[in-house]
């Protein structure tokens, strides 16, 4: 007789398991769900080319600052031609400047230093700034935003 | 009629007062004041629920709004300043008092065994009070705002795996907006102050059960009520007058709102964070940020190493103070740095 009661036991594991399993797998979907409506949804930018004025309008030497739907850009105009920056610093994001008396890119969150080309040269940015296509149509001259 | 008054005798005697659950002798050397640096940040903190939920009645957490309510707060409302001040003296306050706290326990070794997670869950308080902080000058939305949240988002986006689902949670989309404002506000007037709130009365609890580090020459007693209450009732009292003091001399500023096209010159957080920053300005993005989560994480499990170097025979004492010094010396001199810049 004792012999049927350990069977018991064991179904009584066995459901017990399962419903702890799904009430797990329950809560785990929930807060999965949590989790999403708390991310925000990525919406793809496409890649556009925007008209931003004549290459005689950006003095030589200097960089202009300009806000293409909130991607912050710098063009600078130097002997070699125009060339456009983004002006997101590699280090932490902060926004450089163009130090015409350098012909640095200074960001002065922490002292990233870039030169004219872009390329990191002191302070802690790992890498060079990111470059935008510059296309030139008659006078006129149209940047290239990247699909991010 | 006997029986019924004995047992009314009995009951009175079961029936513990509200006072004996948490009465228990505490050593003589409670008495001596840095013993007494953990229940100083304790009293602040009670000063930051109440001055923060004053504020909560003036301040908007939008980013058209935020500074302009900030201004309002400090300049025009009745007694505005004063509310602020209070608030950002004690936060200042406290975290002194919580740093002073840290190198007493350190050098003192107060978190050998059974004390562990005595040290393991103050070092938790200590890194939410830091995060309470910068959840709260983020509020203010001025220059040092705006690119503290973009540096800081950007530091945890830049960490792996979870990196990039942690930044998007924070900053609620790509860029700091609106949104970023809004869950910081949230975080630090909702979430971070419950957690915080538990976490101290789990590292009162954790104290009083695993009990005071035992230190030389202490062998008295006194009672925790009403003389130990008393005593710290007399230095929350002394403490706020304190405040109240600086907030006098010191009334809190505000400086230009935060433009969001191009970066001010001078961008230093809070003095607590200035060695961090001046960190990170050092030395370049991976390594700097590699180093100061190594240095987070040592400090946590740091009783675990004292153990293990105690028993091969290393002198603790003089390793700590050496440590305690040099660590010390070197968060100075990054905040000296910091002001020369």
């Amino acid at each position: 007789m004792a012999v049927v009661h350990d069977d018991i036991g064991r179904r009584r594991f066995l459901s017990q398991a399962v419903m702890g399993f799904g009430m797990l797998f329950g809560i785990g979907t929930l807060s999965f769900r949590f989790l999403q409506f708390l991310l925000p949804t990525e919406a793809r930018r496409e890649s556009e080319t925007v008209l931003i004025g004549a290459e005689s309008r950006i003095p030589l030497g200097e960089a202009v600052p300009m806000d293409l739907g909130g991607r912050k850009i710098l063009v600078l105009r130097t002997e070699e031609g125009v060339a456009a920056f983004s002006r997101r610093c590699t280090d932490l994001g902060c926004l450089v400047s163009w130090n015409k008396e350098r012909s640095q890119f200074i960001c002065p969150c922490h002292q990233g230093t870039f030169d004219r080309t872009g390329l990191n040269i002191a302070g802690p940015p790992p890498r060079p700034l990111d470059r935008l296509q510059i296309v030139k149509r008659g006078e006129q001259l149209y940047v290239n935003i990247q699909a991010t | 009629m006997a029986s019924t008054v004995s047992e009314n005798v009995k009951k009175e005697q079961d029936e513990k007062s509200w006072v004996d659950y948490i009465q228990k002798d505490l050593p003589q050397h409670l008495d001596w004041w840095p013993y007494t640096l953990g229940a100083l940040p304790l009293t602040l903190f009670g000063l930051l629920v109440g001055t923060g939920l004053l504020l909560t009645f003036y301040y908007v957490p939008s980013p058209e709004r935020a500074y302009e309510s900030v201004d309002q707060i400090t300049n025009e409302i009745y007694l505005g300043w004063f509310v602020r001040g209070l608030h950002k003296t004690s936060v200042d306050l406290m975290i002194l008092f919580l740093f002073f706290h840290v190198i007493r326990v350190f050098i003192t070794r107060a978190y050998r065994t059974p004390g562990e997670l005595k040290w393991v869950s103050g070092s938790i308080v200590l890194f939410v009070t830091l995060a309470m902080g910068f959840t709260g000058y983020s509020l203010i939305f001025d220059n040092v705002s705006y690119w503290g949240m973009t540096v800081v988002t950007n530091m945890i986006g830049t960490l792996p795996v979870i990196g990039t689902p942690l930044l998007h949670l924070l900053r609620g989309g790509e860029e700091v907006s609106g949104v970023t404002l809004l869950r910081l506000y949230d975080l630090h007037t909702k979430l971070l102050p419950v957690l915080l709130g538990g976490l101290v009365l789990g590292h009162v609890v954790i104290v009083r059960l695993l009990g005071f580090a035992e230190v030389k020459g202490s062998r008295g007693f006194h009672s925790f009520y009403p003389e130990h209450t008393l005593k710290m009732g007399a230095i929350a009292a002394g403490l706020l007058l304190l405040i109240v003091n600086i907030v006098m001399i010191f009334p809190p500023l505000l400086g230009p709102p935060a433009n969001v096209q191009e970066v001010a010159s001078d961008v230093s957080p809070p003095w607590y964070f200035s060695a961090p920053f001046m960190w990170i300005t050092l030395l370049p993005g991976p390594l700097a940020l590699w180093s100061l989560l190594g240095f987070a994480g040592f400090f946590v499990v740091y009783p675990f190493l004292d153990r293990v170097l105690d028993e091969r025979g290393w002198p603790m004492e003089i390793v700590n103070a050496l440590v305690a010094a040099a660590v010390v010396c070197a968060m100075a001199g990054l905040m000296y740095l910091d002001t020369l810049m």
